[in-house]
């Protein structure tokens, strides 16, 4: 075929991506190499405004929670994923629908409103969370879940992984099912129990899967926004700032343009090379 | 497997079940509850069952307008994502031409870009081209941000359809675009759904866009009215509560309704 048609197919996706996405990539890239004053331009100075970048402890501490973000992810929803998946994958047809629907619908929920939500349930006064703990007698362990900088985080995170769990179970349920068959029938002829079938053949039979998830969840782990800034806007203090409320704050609060730009490059050249190094090692694969 | 493993196994996948569910019952408990009822504790049922706090929120809040907002702003940003990644993505998927490896690898690239990296810039460029606080403002960045997902999809789902029906109509003398609409498109029909469902949810979950762009308070989406009242009526847990579910109850009826289709769209790109 000839390449004029194949431009004008890609043409308007290309326009409309180049317009509002590549082009101002490029600017954010140029933009922090200049000195910015009130929102105009004043001249080129090379790489000053990146030697901030080593006194800010705010960034330090946002890009180590972005860091524990991605470790909690890997050690919770990810896990959890693969556990339902391989209980549900010897469960009826109906079953195995019904349930991932249910591990699913967190996902289809906004994050604005997931925080919303989850915001009342780590509610010092009436949330769920110290009621619960409460009516167990374990009264002295409720907190100001989100108000306490040793447990924001963490308490976000399980939000998180509530929105992320049903997505880890669908994938590795897709896989689980294309492993061949007779490779458990052998196991139960040897007399496997069901944890060492789990072990043995399910876990590493998965390891593109749990590459995949893992990778996608520390891309994510750099990405989100919505969930901090509609619960804790990156406090108590600092304790969850990200990379992403740490850029919106020097841009739209703090009005520092030249260092917000720097800021927004850290973070592209983080998540591109992530995608990059994704793409090597699953095309390896 | 024996009894125990299996009943240990039912009561995690149990207590997952209510993990994922729980949340979501107490926020509708909540939006059926009068503010006097609010002490008796998150779980007590609400009685008599409200409907004012819903009837509030949609006429006084401006939850109405919110819904329709964003009901426009999502299906226009559908419509353009339609119109643009499944003629890309063929491009990528069955045609020849040079630069195409570079080409691609440019729209891989976009896959990652998380919005808030952009806003620097974009803000600006809104600004210059007289689209802050316009929907237009909000539509054109969510369709590019979202082009690169649209667009290696549509990629993978324009694969599938074979060579030889495509030849046949090049050889009956149709034109690409023609072949691509009479042939391609009702073949790629189960993919183009899975597309149209993806883009519309994230299109709907957006947040941070809307909340630079939009100023005024009838242009404002449903995700920024229901965070906005979360701050302003900090008390009105009621209120808050029947707005999160007017906020979320379009997406969870859409996705139970349409399961497969949305899983299959989500799951694209996924190492198998």
């Amino acid at each position: 075929m000839t390449s004029r048609p194949a431009i004008l197919f890609l043409l308007p996706a290309l326009l409309l991506y180049a317009a509002f996405v590549v082009v101002p990539i490029l600017q954010v890239v140029a933009y922090s190499f200049f000195s910015w004053d009130n929102g105009i331009a004043q001249e080129f100075v090379g790489l000053a405004n990146y030697t901030h970048l080593g006194s800010d402890s705010v960034f330090w501490a946002a890009l180590s929670h972005n860091a524990i973000w991605v470790v909690l992810t890997l050690a919770f929803p990810l896990l959890a994923g693969l556990l339902l998946a391989a209980i549900l994958a010897d469960r009826s047809p109906r079953t195995i629908q019904v349930m991932s629907a249910i591990y699913f619908i967190p996902r289809t929920i906004p994050l604005v409103v997931a925080g919303i939500i989850w915001g009342w349930i780590y509610n010092p006064l009436f949330g769920l969370l110290n009621y619960g703990l409460d009516m167990m007698g374990l009264g002295s362990l409720a907190g100001a879940w989100l108000a306490e900088e040793s447990t924001a985080l963490v308490s976000l995170n399980v939000v998180g992984a509530w929105t992320f769990f049903g997505f880890c179970v669908v994938i590795y349920l897709g896989a689980i099912q294309s492993i061949d068959p007779s490779l458990y029938e052998a196991a139960e002829v040897d007399g496997a129990p069901w944890w060492r079938k789990f072990r043995d053949i399910t876990v590493p039979l998965l390891n593109n899967s749990t590459l995949f998830l893992g990778l996608y969840a520390a891309i994510e782990a750099m990405r989100f926004f919505d969930l901090i800034w509609v619960t804790t806007q990156g406090g108590p203090g600092y304790a969850t700032e990200v990379l992403t409320t740490h850029v919106y704050k020097t841009f739209f609060l703090v009005g520092d343009f030249g260092y917000a730009a720097v800021l927004s490059v850290v973070l592209l050249v983080i998540v591109l090379s992530l995608s990059a190094i994704a793409f090597r090692l699953l095309r390896a694969k | 497997m024996n009894r125990i493993t299996k009943h240990s196994q039912t009561i995690i996948l149990a207590l997952f079940a209510l993990y994922a569910l729980a949340p979501v019952y107490l926020v509708l408990l909540a939006s059926m509850r009068s503010e006097s009822d609010l002490f008796d504790g998150p779980l007590s049922l609400p009685w008599p069952i409200e409907t004012a706090n819903y009837v509030r929120v949609w006429t006084e809040s401006g939850f109405s307008t919110f819904f329709w907002n964003s009901l426009k702003i999502s299906a226009a940003v559908t419509i353009l994502v339609l119109l643009t990644a499944p003629l890309a993505g063929y491009a990528f998927a069955k045609m020849q031409f040079r630069g195409r490896e570079a080409l691609f690898a440019l729209f891989l690239a976009g896959l990652v870009v998380p919005a808030p990296s952009v806003i620097v810039a974009l803000y600006g460029n809104l600004q210059a081209m007289g689209l802050i606080d316009t929907h237009l403002g909000v539509i054109l960045p969510q369709a590019a941000l979202l082009m690169p997902f649209a667009v290696f999809m549509m990629r993978t789902v324009m694969q599938e359809v074979p060579d030889e029906l495509i030849e046949a109509s090049t050889m009956d003398g149709a034109t690409p675009l023609y072949g691509f609409l009479t042939v391609v498109v009702p073949l790629a029909r189960p993919g183009l759904m899975s597309l149209t469902l993806i883009v519309f949810l994230f299109s709907w979950q957006e947040y941070l866009l809307p909340l630079v762009v939009l100023q005024t308070e009838t242009l404002k989406t449903i995700t920024v009215g229901a965070a906005s009242l979360q701050g302003r009526y900090g008390v009105d847990y009621g209120g808050i509560a029947a707005a999160g579910l007017i906020a979320f109850a379009p997406l969870v009826v859409l996705f139970l309704a349409m399961q497969r289709s949305f899983v299959r769209g989500l799951s694209a790109g996924a190492v198998k």
